[in-house]
């Protein structure tokens, strides 16, 4: 799983870079198409949710998800042998 | 997104200000909803008029946008009509405390089997900022220039006294403790009231120098105090800090209620 944001509907409120425990989500600095600062992903392998949601079958952590006022925060399946990295925090 | 199915996707983005705390409260609902099993064609969102109000008209179901204040009153109509629909009412602090403080009462008294949830933002978010019953003591709004100098409604204690089964208060910030106190209302036959505090950045953090969101969330979660701390404080006479509300779930009971199948 990868975790997405969806750049047509975030209008750019940061709550998800108050709210993550991991720090994923970063304040954004370019403007976007529609005139909006999005946050940006900071490793987002690091995601819990992204690397165990299939092992454990269900969701976990999920509070940027839950939180998001505009519902542009979520995970998608990647394609199949889309390369992705794998990050270690020790 | 959480619970795609109960989205209406054509109409989002939607039209709520940025950090608009309403879209957490729907998310949660939602997610509540989703947990509940109910179906589509079984479920009824009503609200009236404000900011929250507009809530139903992206959810995917049968809906009512009804008057001012009058959102309890249809609600109830519904319930009476069709017992075997699931009601949710979503309203704001001025839709319910202020125009329908009677409705509310009264759906509390004859404990009306169904969900409110009431996002109070502290204002009358839509229309400019105007006070309304829940601005908190000093808190400026664009009625109130020198600070509202009324005590404010605690809508949560309301409910209580009136009579709802289930009364819960949490914030935006909580967001699965709401999901869960909105889950656990569901199952209560009866009314149950859930009180979402959320922010309003536009109208009410910015004249109350809480400007940006993560301000505004903050000054909610710092805020916020449970209830079973606030009566531990209070049992062991230590002063309550100034300025915070209880959260928690405030009433959990088996009344009689109206409008359950049997």
């Amino acid at each position: 799983m990868k975790l997405v944001i969806d750049e047509s509907r975030c209008k750019g409120c940061n709550l998800c870079v108050l709210v993550c425990p991991y720090s994923i989500f970063r304040e954004g600095t370019q403007l976007n198409s529609r005139g909006i600062v999005t946050p940006v992903l900071d490793r987002p392998e690091r995601c819990t949710n992204c690397r165990l949601q299939a092992l454990y079958g269900r969701m976990l952590c999920g509070v940027c998800h839950m939180i998001c006022p505009d519902q542009a925060i979520s995970w998608v399946e990647e394609k199949p042998f889309e390369p992705h990295k794998v990050e270690v925090e020790f | 997104m959480i619970a795609p199915d109960w989205f209406r996707e054509d109409r989002l983005p939607h039209i709520y200000c940025t950090g608009c705390g309403n879209g957490t409260i729907i998310n949660c609902t939602l997610a509540a909803v989703e947990e509940m099993g109910w179906k589509r064609e079984e479920t009824v969102f009503v609200s009236g008029i404000g900011c929250s109000s507009r809530a139903p008209g992206y959810i995917l179901t049968d809906s009512l946008h009804t008057t001012h204040g009058r959102a309890l009153a249809f609600a109830t109509g519904v319930k009476m009509a069709r017992p075997d629909l699931h009601v949710v009412v979503f309203t704001g602090d001025g839709d319910l405390a202020a125009i329908g403080g009677n409705h509310f009462i009264h759906a509390c008294r004859r404990n009306v089997d169904m969900t409110v949830v009431c996002m109070n933002n502290h204002i009358y978010g839509m229309t400019g900022g105007q006070g309304s019953p829940t601005t908190p003591p000093g808190a400026i709004s664009s009625t109130t220039p020198y600070g509202a100098t009324e005590p404010a409604f605690d809508l949560a204690e309301l409910a209580v006294a009136a009579g709802a089964n289930y009364v819960a208060r949490w914030t935006s910030y909580h967001v699965k403790e709401l999901t869960k106190a909105i889950l656990t209302g569901m199952q209560t036959p009866g009314l149950a009231f859930i009180e979402a505090r959320t922010q309003c950045p536009t109208n009410y953090g910015r004249h109350n120098k809480l400007r940006s969101v993560s301000a505004m969330i903050e000054h909610l979660r710092s805020h916020a105090i449970l209830i079973q701390k606030h009566d531990r404080l209070v049992a062991e006479g230590k002063p309550v800090p100034e300025g915070s509300f209880t959260v928690g779930e405030f009433v959990r009971r088996n009344r009689p209620a109206m409008g359950v199948q049997r």
